[in-house]
């Protein structure tokens, strides 16, 4: 039997892992609080842990956890950093 | 080379065709399929490429009827001829498996055959190239090769191995059905992309949703303005499907559209029993589930939903409403009829049938809200809807009060202090505010939203609780289309 589907059968190209470096010395780290709750506790201690492996972490949020996150805020990431540790959930 | 069966069949437009007589005009194509094949009807789709010089004749193992609708449907251009019980010419054939393709030189010999799809071996039939993916596919079974009419696949169970419901039986999206839904609208036209997997909702997904549901095609334009609701980007669609909060879209119709397509909103109106209430609601979430791809336990992460997650659509009581229904409250000229959608959390019912004074019942209403989201949290930034029986709505009426008085009430009436509430889950007002500093449940009036429904008889109100966090706007859209 022929149905009308009433999903999107499209395929999606799938977007490749960043390659991974083999250390964090020097490394940019974006830091990113969704801005759940208690999210800074979170960062606050990987920032201590990123700091202590020589890696120059710096802060940035979205404007709300509930909405994905903004162009600006994407592209920031993707311009002043190497790596990223999101604070997903709290 | 073996002699092809000569035959006689009817065909979908025109006298029946003999096969000697086609052979007349040179070499001939036959390709052999049924209805409940994918593999025949794509393979249907793709001969349509193959261009006006192409001898291609399809016998379909089909009534007349039902062959001339899967030509129509698959646009193929070439004469199709129909096959009824018991088969006879795919049995002298030896047809096993659909589509399959022969090709019967001028001699009447059968020179060639390409079995499935298999799209090599087209072009080496009809010397022609065609492209595009998938280059090959299994057929299926010929339909006589087994008893087709109690050896198919359940339809019903079908849906359900699909994953296209919401874990109750639904009415399968066939394109007769789809195509009635869609009452002559264009299927490609798209409302948008849909949170959070971001499939596109054209009209003929929606249309499948709203067949799925169970809905009368007269609901059409009521789901479309619902899913255009939905996708309005203040609605925060993304938020509420990927919250581990229960939050579900809330469907409050006003206007015309609620006496012409029989939607309840009086006695029961918020429980089951009536088509258009529970399918127009269903159709929404099955396009937020199925389109947008907020499948439970998927990208749907709540934590724990809720029932009204299957569907909640009702319509504002506007003949036993005291005030200006919502549509007008919020812009829109009374004769308009609109769908508003808020994004909440399960109905909270009131039983209040002792107040006498417009202030004693506006505490009652109030307080129910007292513990919604989180019984210390206060005050909340979101939604709260509530849904006014006509008892309770007459009783403010007889004292003159208009809703805007009764919103007022119902937030001054609220009031904690924050010493309180200073526990648990609170939040940072209550946090750093003194003990005796008194406290509101909400942070304005504006965050109670009020409609009246229900029954005339018995005085039990509801509260739907909002999303809190969500920023979750509360959005109206107009029925366009004539219902």
């Amino acid at each position: 039997m022929e149905y009308v589907s009433p999903i999107d059968e499209r395929r999606r190209e799938p977007v490749p892992f960043a390659a991974r470096p083999t250390d964090l010395a020097g490394k940019r780290v974006a830091l990113l609080d969704i801005t759940k709750a208690r999210g800074t506790e979170f960062l606050d201690r990987v920032e201590e842990l990123l700091v202590a492996e020589g890696a120059e972490p710096f802060r940035i949020s979205k404007e709300i956890f509930s909405k994905p996150a903004s162009t600006e805020v994407i592209e920031a990431i993707a311009i002043r950093g190497d790596l990223a540790v999101e604070g997903l959930a709290d | 080379m073996a002699a092809a069966t000569d035959f006689t069949l009817p065909a979908v437009t025109g006298p029946p065709v003999a096969l000697r007589q086609m052979l007349h005009g040179g070499p001939v194509v036959l390709v052999f399929g049924h209805a409940d094949c994918p593999t025949s009807t794509l393979a249907l789709r793709r001969l349509a490429a193959a261009g006006p010089g192409a001898r291609i004749v399809c016998v379909l193992e089909e009534s007349p009827e039902d062959a001339a609708r899967i030509a129509r449907r698959t646009g193929f251009p070439y004469p199709v001829l129909a096959q009824a019980e018991p088969y006879e010419i795919s049995r002298a054939y030896s047809i096993e498996t659909v589509p399959t393709a022969v090709l019967v030189a001028t001699d009447g010999s059968v020179a060639d055959t390409v079995v499935g799809w298999d799209a090599a071996g087209y072009e080496r039939l009809l010397g022609v190239e065609l492209d595009g993916e998938p280059r090959l596919k299994p057929g299926c079974m010929a339909r006589w090769t087994f008893d087709w009419r109690t050896g198919g696949l359940d339809e019903f169970e079908d849906m359900l191995e699909r994953g296209w419901s919401d874990g109750l039986p639904v009415v399968p999206p066939t394109p007769d059905r789809v195509e009635a839904m869609l009452g002559g609208r264009e299927p490609a036209l798209s409302l948008g992309a849909v949170p959070p997997a971001h499939g596109e909702a054209t009209l003929a997904r929606v249309a499948a949703c709203a067949v799925l549901a169970g809905c009368r095609p007269a609901y059409f334009p009521v789901v479309v303005a619902a899913v255009e609701a939905a996708l309005e980007p203040g609605f925060n669609a993304h938020g509420i499907a990927v919250t581990t909060q229960p939050a579900g879209p809330i469907l409050v119709v006003n206007g015309p559209a609620r006496e012409r397509l029989g939607l309840n909103s009086g006695m029961g109106a918020l429980g089951p029993g009536t088509r258009a209430n529970a399918t127009i609601g269903r159709a929404l979430r099955l396009v937020l589930m199925l389109t947008g791809g907020a499948r439970p336990g998927g990208l749907d992460r709540a934590t724990l939903g809720q029932p009204g997650k299957f569907a909640c659509c009702f319509a504002e009581n506007e003949e036993a409403s005291p005030w200006e229904p919502l549509h007008v409250e919020r812009g829109f000229a009374a004769e308009a009829s609109t769908v508003t959608l808020v994004a909440a959390d399960a109905p909270l019912s009131i039983s209040d049938h002792r107040s006498r004074t417009p202030e004693e019942l506006a505490a009652t209403l109030a307080w129910a809200a007292a513990a919604q989201w989180s019984p210390f949290w206060w005050p909340m930034d979101d939604t709260s809807l509530y849904v006014v029986c006509p008892e309770h709505a007459a009783l403010f009426a007889a004292a003159g009060w208009r809703k805007e008085r009764l919103r007022h009430a119902m937030f001054e009436a609220v009031q904690r202090p924050a010493g309180e509430l200073r526990r648990g889950e609170t939040t940072p007002l209550v946090q750093r505010s003194r003990d005796d500093e008194p406290i509101h449940k909400w942070t304005s009036p504006e965050k109670i939203m009020i409609v009246v429904a229900g029954g005339e008889a018995g005085r039990f109100s509801a509260v739907f609780g909002p999303c809190d966090g969500m920023q979750a706007q509360v959005v109206t859209k107009e029925v366009r289309w004539s219902t």
